[in-house]
């Protein structure tokens, strides 16, 4: 895009974001920020911020005065690849940031504020976390004001970034977690999450729709919503609309399934395991299916624990998937592949990424190698997993004067927790690992599920004695920081990619794609969710974890 | 040769043509590429700074 002539936009809105960030950074800096950003809960990124707002508003103030010194100058490469396209960037980061520190906490506020009115938490109802209203912001502005000029270049950077978060991605997920799922979940979970995979590309064909648009909506539809859009986007080629129709359908989908799950698993008389099964299968995204969970029993907690079991079997199907929708791509384009064509020469270089991070990740190079999403439990003997010596006394008295209606396996946990100052498997067995964290983690479900009946109000416990287990539970519980930091980055690269993707959709391509994808979604979806509530009922007793 | 070239302009290249001009890079290839070498160099730092230096 090489011109010779002078084709530059104007360079002051380079100087006003800059000067923005400047500020914001100086503002956050000086402290007058800080009630505001406490009261939005970001406080804690406070150094971040400051961080982004010098080095983006340096950066700024660089790109302006270079673009100034060189502004008669025919444009080089130099120009079209980094003068030009920073101002776009930092536009899209300073959006970004707007949206993460500011919007995203507002919104949570507001729903909050809005619980006695409505009952639920409408940001939770509706998803609205910075995916959603990053691609919503960016829309608003394509169709409001459209893209200003200044940004148009820096625009083109969104789907770059956006694969280097799903590339990041594969770090969260381990192999050692796959492994300690019950073989009943994977073989359920495979089974439909590739049926409706096909299922969708099946219907896609019968209602002559664009390859792009099929391929992305199964992979939506079939393994784990946003996340799975995002990363199968490119490689069906599918437009900017179409993956916008696909997470709308999926959200939309979701929240249905989030209201009526529970009422007919209680109607068809489901169990704590079955309802799991189901919803983990049925429900595609995360934070529904456990709102599912919760809603159906909030007291047993094996509910939930089973929901997100199918649920991470299934986002662990995404590289399965990607293969799959990659060959089909492949075919569909009207070429004849071979296999090895499909893998080697047509498969996308990201996902090899994504695969990599995932067997380094598996490898235990960011945290020990069974870990999922960065958390892991740690039940060896160290100091700083005990309690404190306030919360023992606490927990001694209780366990002496015994408290009334805990069942057999949680009055033991109790006992020993109180002699052994911590969560922890058997002394005598500490040579032995598998066997001293096994009994380790009945005691630890054994805790857990006196706070879940405590909170359903079937057991009662001193506000202390209940902090103190809480406590204790939380010791166990490590976060590696490899994994908070590597998810932070993709967390922003996320924001970023979608913001710029959603200043690629015009109320035109979503009016091109129509109702379609919300016909096919609604149908597979309902398919889905009837199936699995079959196959749960009949196979699924409760055995699905072992 | 002139006589081997096959231009095969349908709508569905168009479209791709026009989805592809929404990026910097010059191929998908180069795009994939660049991505996988940054975010190489971010989990290096990161395993730098908050594991092998930490």
């Amino acid at each position: 895009m090489a011109q010779a002539t002078v084709g530059r936009p104007d360079n002051t809105p380079v100087w006003i974001i800059s000067g923005i960030l400047l500020a914001y950074g100086v503002l956050v800096s000086s402290g007058a920020l800080t009630g505001l950003l406490t009261t939005f809960k970001v406080h804690k990124a406070m150094d971040l911020m400051q961080t982004m707002a010098f080095v983006g508003g340096g950066l700024g103030v660089a790109t302006a005065m270079l673009r100034q010194a060189r502004w008669n100058k025919p444009l080089n490469n130099f120009d079209t690849f980094v003068l030009e396209t920073i101002p776009g960037i930092l536009f899209i980061v300073a959006l970004a940031m707007g949206i993460r520190w500011f919007a995203e906490p507002m919104v949570k506020l507001a729903s909050s504020a809005l619980v006695p009115v409505l009952g639920f938490k409408l940001y939770k109802v509706l998803n609205l976390n910075y995916v959603v209203l990053g691609i919503l912001v960016g829309i608003i502005i394509t169709n409001s004001w459209g893209i200003p000029k200044f940004a148009a270049s820096g625009v083109k950077t969104a789907r770059f970034v956006l694969k280097m978060g799903v590339i990041l991605l594969g770090a969260r997920y381990s192999f050692a977690e796959l492994a300690k799922l019950g073989m009943v979940s994977v073989w359920m979970i495979g089974f439909f999450v590739l049926g409706t995979v096909f299922f969708v590309l099946f219907l896609g064909k019968v209602f002559k729709q664009p390859k792009t648009m099929t391929g992305v909506l199964s992979a939506g539809m079939g393994v784990c919503g946003v996340s799975a859009t995002v990363a199968c986007a490119p490689v069906v080629k599918a437009k900017c609309s179409e993956m916008a129709y696909t997470i709308g359908t999926i959200l939309g989908f979701g929240i249905l399934c989030m209201f009526a799950f529970p009422t007919i698993g209680k109607i068809a008389g489901m169990n704590a395991t079955q309802f799991g099964a189901w919803a983990g299968t049925g429900i595609l995204n995360s934070a529904q299916v456990a709102a599912a969970c919760l809603a159906f029993n909030a007291v047993d907690i094996k509910t939930l624990k089973v929901g997100e079991i199918f649920n991470i079997t299934r986002v662990l199907f995404l590289p399965v998937i990607v293969l799959v929708l990659a060959t089909w791509f492949g075919k569909q384009s009207g070429q004849k592949l071979s296999f090895k064509e499909v893998v080697i020469d047509k498969f996308p270089i990201f996902i090899i990424g994504f695969l990599i991070l995932f067997f380094m990740s598996s490898l235990g190079l960011f945290s020990p190698a069974d870990h999922y999403k960065g958390k892991y439990l740690d039940f060896s003997y160290n100091e700083r997993t005990e309690v404190t010596p306030e919360e023992l006394t606490i927990l001694k008295a209780a366990a002496v004067a015994g408290i009334q209606g805990l069942n057999t396996q949680e009055t033991a946990s109790l006992n020993d927790l109180v002699k052994q100052h911590q969560i922890a498997g058997d002394f005598n067995d500490r040579a032995d690992k598998t066997k001293f964290d096994t009994v380790a983690r009945v005691r630890m479900a054994g805790l857990e599920s006196m706070i879940a009946r405590a909170k359903g109000g079937e057991v009662t416990i001193s506000k202390d004695v209940k902090s103190a287990v809480k406590h204790a539970l939380k010791q166990v519980h490590k976060k590696s920081k490899t994994i908070v930091t590597l998810t932070n980055a993709m967390i922003w690269f996320f924001a970023y990619g979608l913001i710029g993707l959603g200043m690629q959709i015009t109320g035109k391509s979503l009016a091109q794609a129509g109702g379609w994808p919300l016909v096919m979604g609604g149908i597979s979806g309902v398919a889905k969710a009837t199936l699995s509530f079959i196959v749960v009922m009949y196979f699924v007793k409760d055995v699905v974890l072992h | 040769m002139a006589e081997d070239i096959k231009c095969n302009v349908n709508t569905d290249d168009q479209a791709e043509n026009e989805e592809r001009a929404l990026s910097v890079f010059a191929s998908e290839k180069s795009e994939d590429l660049t991505a996988l070498v940054l975010v190489m160099v971010v989990t290096f730092l990161v395993l730098l700074f908050t594991k092998w230096m930490a």
